[in-house]
């Protein structure tokens, strides 16, 4: 008999791989879209920096390619296989399938749930399923944070450390995640191995980047400064794009440190409040990234809502779950549609995307403030859910 | 005087074997001699050209008292279906300067004779040593006309296309000298070139390098040449940019044959062309130099539209007698099926340029020269006054000052010169809908053969985010593979706002073929402010320039691109500003609530409010000045109140 979770890993991988291979040209067309693809995660942008870097090309010198080195020489590695690409992608769609169920499983007596749900949840959810079809390289980032967050739950604080830097390497919001990840540790020699030990292995990622980047930092500008100023202009899901086109070039310096400074915003309160349930915090500050980033896929956004059953515990306490919902259906059925009357159709103008760009920030942030409201419910109420209970705050 | 030592920077691809009289310009015939004369007078004379007193043998006549490096002509070549290429071309040399110019500069007269004023200070300030300006509208039909004239090395692309070869002791100096360049250059001809800036630019690395045989000289030996370009392809050519072209001739278009340049007829055609390319040549052993410049002026008129618009200024429509019927189909008084173009041909070229030449220019060492490039059943004959002369080659001097015209006729207009074949056609479209990606896809078709090599150059804007990984062939030859076709590749990616995507690559073209190379890319949205007016014209893409080495040295150029960004909505600024706020603001405020606020009953709640709410605090507050009162009466009230 094998065990249900081990159906739930191969249904993942089964359905991902018959998907990009049963429709091969499902991939360049989700890769197109704004939804799945930015230019600091898409699959051709790599594809390209594979190629320059096979060619002797100039692969940072400015471009199209917003990849950190090591993603892509490994591309280049893989170029000649590149039809197993798929098989790369679904193995580690499956692993992060996998690596929830786990963490389910230390949960289980609070959460009260087969520890398979969750992991049936992230292998049916459509937008990580396409996610992963797109073979969007924001799929490493997740992986590296599900696999530091399982090891620090289980104590491994050295193996988080590294997969946290690793996460931090790929995509420099990650780090943000140490903060809720000190939380997790719990003791203060832990956290300080933590950071410790993050700290080293970044730089040995950098250190060797930057020697396979023929001794030059310049992938630095491409890859992490783009993330801060938002230089490439492309209509994505976040809040950053629209805001920064139409902004008066005067105030735009001004406003970009607002919105950084706005990302980091949330991290160390989360922390701080939620001390007692660190596990929840990281994944509340997961949303908050998910909801602030400059370049926002469905990616982050499917794995981020991913982790909504582990709040199982306190689903009875959410103010507005059909809101919500509605929301986030509103905006992933009506964005392609509107996407595609502005720049396909040329009817609808570019408001129309806009809007619903707004909506999906709407619907990600109605989901972490109703989950933060419970969080404090179930905190009140000590752990034993009074559901009666009419609560408000001064 | 100190001696200098040249050093040659940019070699040439052939070197130099042949004797000076080989080291000809790339132009046909007729002017190949003149400009060698020119060439050879120039350096029998050498440095004492300064007195600008032709040799000896010469009679001086108090007409023409003193004559200079100036030479002009005008080649008239009909072509096919009734055009007709007329090239007007000017040569003219400055007067000897010293290198070291702080030394000279304070006491030597200098003296700028037949070279236009403005273009010494500008080349000396930018420390430019080669100038190349084209300013180029229209299509030339390849197909039909054959070659471009001067193997297309005197025609750019659609608009204004600009490069230099500038010293400096730094990239970043050649640039800053760039700019000035086209700054000075944009003031002096009307047009937009001072909108070219480093994002336009580009430093070419096997296209656009000097033609001539000898080197280019290099002032100070610490500096090094560098070779920049730039192209405006939404440049209109138009009568404000003829304008300074003539004013830059010393007979400023009152004498010779400039006299015909006019505005109304020169810009009334389908192709036309206007170059300036000004060199810097030095003697290698005395260390003076002078400036040479070649002006040319190519326009191809159809000449039957052209009569008729000199006998009908305002478009009418024939009257009934003046039609051509085809009596053999259907006909009335009001309406029939047209004869085909008639063949024969008759007109003079003052009623195709309005006037007639002035006679001749006056200062030139030689005399204008006129001549038309036609087969034996075409009679030329030049009218001079009344009188109509003929020669065997059918070039003519003109020597008196009396008003010349050029007549031409001939019973069959459709057998003229036939001209060589272009080595390579190239023709570049965009691909793909939508706004925001798309494909740019080049053909080129060999008609010959034997192989072509040609170098492609294409500079495009950093709006277009190329993906060089989807370069594609297509190709009716299966065994062709993309190495086969692509022997080398330059590239330097666009960087955003700072520079524009430089694609080089050497193509070997396999005789007898066509094929296509295609690339995909993505199209960015720009900044509110950084759309043009009228945003939704769309963004012209310069034409990809393909210099052919191989078996001939030949420059094609494709036509100029049209490129559709998507726009966001330009009314909006204060609605984003205010909706995005919205939704931070909600996130924001409505979190830091929950984390910052106490958590309490509802009843809890009643009671505290109750206490702190502004009617508690304001009975509170009256209650203490009714106490503060008493106690100002009673003291046993203050007693009580402070226990």
């Amino acid at each position: 008999m094998v065990s249900s979770e081990t159906q739930v890993v191969c249904a993942c991988f089964a359905s991902r791989l018959a998907v990009s291979y049963l429709f091969p040209s499902l991939q360049q067309q989700l890769d197109r879209t704004v939804e799945f693809s930015t230019p600091v995660t898409s699959y051709r942008s790599l594809q390209e920096g594979a190629y320059l870097l096979l060619h002797n090309l100039p692969v940072y010198d400015g471009g199209v390619v917003h990849q950190v080195p090591l993603l892509v020489a490994l591309m280049a590695l893989f170029k000649p296989v590149e039809f197993l690409m798929p098989v790369l992608f679904a193995a580690m769609d499956s692993l992060v399938a996998f690596q929830l169920m786990r963490i389910a499983k230390l949960y289980q007596r609070q959460l009260k749930i087969p520890s398979y749900i969750p992991g049936i949840v992230y292998a049916a959810n459509p937008l990580v399923l396409l996610s992963c079809v797109s073979q969007s390289t924001c799929l490493f980032v997740n992986l590296s944070i599900s696999t530091s967050l399982l090891y620090a739950l289980q104590g491994h604080f050295s193996l988080a450390a590294q997969c946290i830097a690793v996460a931090g390497y790929l995509s420099p919001y990650a780090y943000l995640l140490l903060i809720p990840l000190v939380g997790i540790c719990g003791t203060t020699s832990a956290g300080v191995i933590l950071l410790l030990k993050s700290t080293v292995v970044s730089f040995v990622l950098q250190l060797v980047s930057f020697s396979m980047n023929n001794y030059n930092w310049n992938y630095m500008t491409s890859t992490y400064w783009i993330l801060i100023t938002f230089s490439k202009m492309r209509p994505n899901l976040g809040l950053w794009w629209y805001f920064f086109i139409e902004m008066f070039e005067f105030f735009i310096p001004f406003f970009k440190s607002v919105f950084n400074i706005f990302v980091i915003s949330f991290i160390l309160p989360f922390s701080i409040r939620f001390n007692q349930q660190p596990f929840y915090a990281f994944v509340l500050c997961l949303g908050w990234i998910t909801l602030t980033k400059s370049y926002p896929t469905l990616g982050d956004g499917g794995f981020f809502l991913s982790f909504v059953p582990f709040f199982k515990p306190v689903f009875g306490y959410l103010r507005y779950p059909v809101i919500s919902s509605l929301l986030l259906i509103h905006a992933i059925v009506l964005s392609p549609i509107f996407y595609y009357l502005w720049i396909g159709l040329g009817s609808g103008n570019s408001n129309f995307f806009y809007a619903i760009s707004l909506v999906y920030g709407l619907a990600i942030s109605s989901v972490i403030v109703d989950l933060t409201w419970a969080m404090l419910r179930i905190e009140y109420d000590s752990g034993k859910p009074n559901l009666s209970l009419k609560l408000t705050q001064i | 005087m100190k001696l200098h030592s040249w050093i040659s920077v940019l070699l040439l691809v052939y070197k130099v074997t042949a004797e000076l009289e080989a080291d000809v310009f790339p132009v046909d015939n007729e002017v190949d001699s003149i400009q060698q004369e020119v060439i050879q007078e120039t350096r029998k004379n050498g440095t004492d050209e300064s007195s600008s007193v032709p040799p000896s043998s010469e009679l001086l006549s108090l007409e023409d008292p003193v004559q200079y490096n100036f030479q002009e002509n005008l080649n008239l070549t009909p072509l096919p279906n009734n055009f007709l290429l007329a090239s007007f071309q000017f040569y003219m040399q400055s007067e000897t300067f010293g290198v070291n110019r702080n030394e000279h500069e304070s006491n030597v007269y200098s003296h700028h004779t037949v070279f236009p004023k403005p273009v010494g200070p500008i080349m000396s300030q930018t420390n430019t040593r080669q100038l190349h300006l084209r300013f180029t509208h229209g299509l030339w039909d390849s197909q039909e006309w054959g070659q471009l004239p001067h193997s297309g090395l005197k025609s750019g692309g659609n608009g204004v296309e600009l490069w230099a070869v500038i010293e400096g002791p730094s990239k970043e100096k050649a640039m800053q000298s760039w700019i000035t360049l086209a700054n000075s250059l944009s003031g002096l001809f009307c047009a937009s070139i001072n909108f070219i800036d480093s994002s336009k630019t580009t430093f070419p690395v096997s296209s656009f390098l000097p033609t001539e045989d000898d080197a280019i000289p290099l002032f100070n030996e610490n500096s090094s040449l560098y070779l920049i370009r730039a192209a405006l392809a939404n440049e209109p050519i138009c009568t404000e940019n003829l304008t300074p072209f003539v004013k830059l001739l010393p007979t400023r278009g009152k004498s010779g044959i400039s006299s015909l340049l006019d505005g109304h007829k020169i810009f009334d055609s389908n192709w036309h062309s206007l170059s300036i390319d000004v060199n810097t040549i030095c003697e290698d052993n005395t260390g003076e130099c002078h400036y040479s410049m070649e002006e040319f002026v190519e326009t191809v008129v159809n000449v039957p539209n052209s009569l008729a618009r000199a006998d009908r200024p305002i478009p009418k429509p024939l009257g009934g007698d003046e039609l051509r019927c085809d009596t053999n189909k259907p006909h009335d008084a009001f309406q029939c099926f047209p004869l085909p173009g008639s063949r024969e041909v008759d007109f003079n070229i003052s009623k195709l340029f309005g006037k007639k030449i002035c006679g001749s220019s006056l200062l030139g060492k030689t005399s204008s020269k006129i001549c038309a490039h036609v087969p034996s059943n075409w009679n030329v004959m030049v009218q001079v006054g009344d009188l109509l002369f003929t020669t065997d080659d059918n070039c003519f001097n003109v020597n008196s000052n009396e008003p010349h015209d050029v007549h031409f006729e001939t019973s069959d207009s459709g057998n003229v010169l036939i001209s060589k074949e272009t080595p390579l056609h190239v023709s570049r479209a965009l691909t793909g809908y939508g706004q925001d990606r798309g494909g740019l896809r080049s053909v080129f078709r060999n008609p010959s053969n034997q192989p072509v090599e040609l170098v492609y150059f294409e500079s495009l804007p950093w709006f277009m985010r190329v993906y060089l990984s989807s370069l594609a062939l297509e190709s009716d030859d299966s065994d062709l593979t993309l190495d086969s076709v692509v022997k080398s590749t330059f590239y330097s990616p666009a960087r955003d706002r700072e520079r524009p995507t430089h694609l080089e690559r050497k193509l070997v073209i396999p005789p007898n073929s066509t094929l296509a190379l295609s690339f995909q890319f993505d199209k960015s949205l720009l900044k509110y402010a950084e759309y043009p007016p009228d945003a939704n014209h769309g963004f012209e893409i310069e034409a990809a320039v393909a210099t052919i080495t191989s078996p001939e040295r030949y420059e094609a150029r494709s036509s100029s691109l049209l490129l559709y960004l998507s726009t966001p909505d330009f009314s909006m600024p204060y609605n984003v500003i205010i909706l995005t706020s919205t939704v931070m603001g909600l996130a924001f405020g409505t979190l830091f609530n929950l984390i910052s606020k106490q958590l309490l009953t509802l009843e809890e709640a009643d009671r505290i409010l109750a206490s702190t709410s502004p009617k508690a605090k304001l009975l509170r507050l009256k209650g203490k000045i009714i106490g503060l009162l008493k106690r100002n009466n009673t003291k046993p009230a203050k007693i009580a109140k402070s226990e």
